[in-house]
């Protein structure tokens, strides 16, 4: 089928839909309490493009499509409000309107209740729409304006429930946390810019390419940049926001650990990947960070009872692995794994929305347990995203999974060590996720919540039928089809350098390192074969530092209040003591000291101002006749 | 013969009288009266030093027209000091300059 107009020229559409929604959804909020489904019409018509685009993208082998207007003229230099269409950011916009729409169907049953829904739903617009436009930007100072609504979108959404004090205060650490990483890709950009003169990420490229940038710069924006992806994509050290953005609205976890937040980091280096490439030691640093934070994510994942808590860490977790993988080699893979860990991540977090709405908000699955037999579908719906975490084949998650492995075995070197600690941490997943089924969704109840918890209604459920599906076949479609001419899977598609590969030994090996993750797990949780307290008994040391979180969030507390807060009072006092009470009150009181002196001579006697006057004339002629 | 000197010295004596008038008096329409003695001073100096100066004598004419500005301008002036001092007097029921003394600091 031959499409009659060239679909991409009117990809701006996309983010605009959302964006409209937006504002119309904010005015709109005083005039009628329905005005929520427009923002459900209008990121169902953005995804409907979305997929239209894709559509057309596959049928005809477009590479890139440019389109972009002037914005600011400065000279000869211009910036623009430039949109860049290729596989890359055409994958990415049909993940995040997919996501995005499934999300807010599922949240038009999860928030029917709520007297702010409207509100909800325009943030979750703008949330979406700013996302889109940071996928599609071709420059990097567009594609930051767009980071840093993504920042606010997330802001107003993890403080929706603005009463609540844990709420704004995850708000809070959520904002400032990414700012700190921002403030780095800011500089970073800037660094760009003065060296090669354009925002443009594809000039920027070409131009580093052609060794018009130096080493060192290349190296220390590429680093910069990445602090940026860092604060974003919640890596290790400035994770600590990710766990905290649980106060928000459940089905706003599952867009910000799936398609929007996270994934900005994720997909920003993998739009500059060729230019981290050519900086010496930029992808060994991501490299290094993403595996810290796929061990120390997985470990607290380990631990963790509450439901939504142990996923954000495993969400840390994963996409530790995605920069790990980025900084491996083969960016294609990153963002596979982004795609399919964000829809198994959505539909995990929908399910968790599914158990808090029908147990009266619990979150702690020691309070759960045996759910599967009151809500069927939200229990074999986690089960699937579960397994597809784990990377059970034939889910997607298996697939993933298994290229990032592949790739580690192309670094020069270390890389069995490297190999044997990454297959380690995906024993880990494996087995924290099989921890957090078990519990929650097996056994028997252990509340009465529990006991009486009931499916919820079908708007809530069919989201998750929808996504456990794709999740079960997704995986199809990352693999070259014997079936499909010229098809050379997902990842050819977005990029044709990139081939899939196989390698049996392999695959055996994670296949099996992540069945003894679900066997472990099911002897600890499953049938109580080994004891779990037990275990927990015998490292009870290290089980209390990972239980703490790495005492991470207390490092940062000390700092803030011995370094940031002693700075805070040292600049205070030169405010109080110098500026205000010196300078400011000082010249006030001087003015005041003076005139009491002086107020004698304003004595109300005329006569006395006119002696004044006479003496003055007297004086001058005198003055002048002398002179 | 009356000199430019007979000119001044009475010029000079209205003109200390204004300015005694000006300090000692306390009825601010006497203080006013002693204002325009001075400038009446002035006016007969102006006029004084005007015919005895050595202009031609089509120019001689100026220094009789610069008193007559000076006059029309004092009548404006002594308009407006009168209309204040009536101000004054309805406010306080006093013109005693020794009384209004309220910008005393």
């Amino acid at each position: 089928m031959q499409l009659s107009t060239d679909i991409t020229t009117f990809i701006w559409l996309i983010p605009l839909c959302c964006f409209v929604a937006f504002g119309l959804s904010i005015v709109g909020r005083y005039f009628t309490e329905k005005i929520h489904f427009i923002c459900v019409v209008a990121v169902f018509s953005a995804c409907f493009l979305s997929f239209l685009v894709l559509y057309q993208f596959i049928l005809s082998d477009m590479s890139v499509v440019t389109i972009s207007i002037d914005w600011i003229a400065i000279g000869s230099f211009t910036i623009t409000w430039g949109i860049l269409v290729d596989s890359l950011s055409v994958i990415m916009i049909g993940f995040v309107t997919f996501v995005s729409l499934l999300v807010q169907i599922y949240s038009l049953g999860y928030m029917l209740n709520d007297p702010r829904i409207s509100w909800f739903f325009s943030v979750i617009s703008l949330f979406t729409a700013a996302m889109l436009v940071l996928v599609l930007s071709d420059n990097l100072i567009f594609m930051y304006f767009a980071w840093e609504v993504v920042g606010l979108g997330s802001y107003l959404l993890i403080g929706f429930y603005y009463d609540s004090e844990a709420a704004s205060r995850a708000a809070k650490k959520a904002f400032i946390t990414t700012r700190i990483g921002d403030v780095g890709l800011l500089i970073g950009i800037m660094l760009i810019f003065k060296s090669t003169g354009t925002f443009n990420i594809s000039s920027i490229i070409d131009l580093a390419q052609n060794g018009a940038v130096s080493e060192s710069i290349m190296t220390c924006s590429s680093l910069l940049i990445f602090f940026g992806a860092m604060g974003k994509s919640a890596q290790f050290p400035l994770h600590v926001w990710l766990p905290d953005a649980m106060e928000g609205p459940t089905p706003a976890s599952a867009l910000i650990h799936a398609a929007t937040m996270v994934a900005a980091g994720v997909y920003l280096v993998a739009r500059m990947h060729p230019f981290f490439d050519l900086a010496p030691l930029a992808l060994p640093v991501v490299f290094a960070v993403g595996l810290t934070t796929f061990l120390v994510g997985g470990s607290i994942a380990l631990v963790m009872t509450d439901i939504k808590r142990a996923l954000a860490y495993s969400t840390m977790s994963h996409l530790g692995l995605m920069m790990l993988s980025l900084g491996a080699g083969p960016w294609v893979v990153a963002i596979l794994h982004l795609v399919v860990h964000g829809l198994s991540k959505s539909l995990l977090f929908l399910c968790a929305g599914n158990v808090m709405h029908s147990t009266g908000n619990r979150t702690d699955c020691w309070s759960l347990g045996g759910l599967r037999k009151n809500m069927k579908i939200t229990a074999s719906a986690f089960t699937i995203g579960a397994l597809s975490l784990a990377g059970i084949i034939p889910l997607a998650g298996f697939f993933t999974k298994e290229e990032i492995l592949i790739s580690l075995t192309e670094i020069q070197g270390l890389w069995p060590i490297i190999l044997m600690i990454v297959l380690a941490g995906v024993f880990v997943s494996a087995l924290y996720i099989t921890r957090l089924t078990l519990i929650t969704f097996y056994g028997e109840p252990r509340s009465d919540n529990a006991a009486r918890s009931q499916e919820s209604p079908w708007i809530m459920t069919i989201p998750l039928i929808i996504l456990s599906a794709l999740i079960v076949i997704f995986g199809l479609i990352l693999i070259p089809l014997p079936f499909v001419d010229g098809y050379r899977g997902l990842g050819h598609f977005i990029d044709p350098k990139y081939k899939v590969h196989f390698v049996p030994w392999l695959s055996f090996i994670s296949i099996l390192v992540a069945f003894l993750g679900l066997l472990l797990g099911w002897l600890f949780y499953g049938n109580n074969a080994l004891s779990h307290t037990k275990m927990v008994g015998r490292v009870a040391p290290l089980y209390d530092l990972i239980i703490r979180k790495y005492k991470i969030d207390e490092l940062y507390q000390w700092v803030i209040d011995h370094a940031i807060l002693a700075f805070g009072r040292l600049i205070a006092l030169f405010d109080r003591v110098i500026l205000n009470d010196a300078l400011v009150n000082g010249s006030g009181k001087s003015v005041v000291l003076s005139s009491l002196r002086m107020k004698w001579l304003q004595t109300g006697r005329f006569y006395n101002y006119g002696m004044a006057m006479v003496i003055g004339v007297v004086l001058s002629a005198a003055v002048w006749w002398l002179a | 013969m009356i000199d430019l000197v007979h000119f001044q010295i009475l010029s000079i004596s209205l003109f200390c009288i204004g300015v005694y008038g000006f300090m000692a008096r306390k009825s601010a329409i006497m203080v006013l009266l002693s204002i325009e003695l001075m400038l009446n001073a002035v006016n007969i100096n102006l006029i004084g030093f005007a015919a005895f100066s050595d202009f031609a004598e089509s120019t001689r004419a100026l220094g009789q027209v610069l008193v007559i500005f000076v006059i029309t301008i004092a009548a404006g002036e002594l308009a407006l000091a009168i209309a204040i001092i009536l101000r004054l007097y309805r406010n306080t029921k006093s013109i005693n300059i020794d009384e209004l003394d309220s910008l005393k600091g």
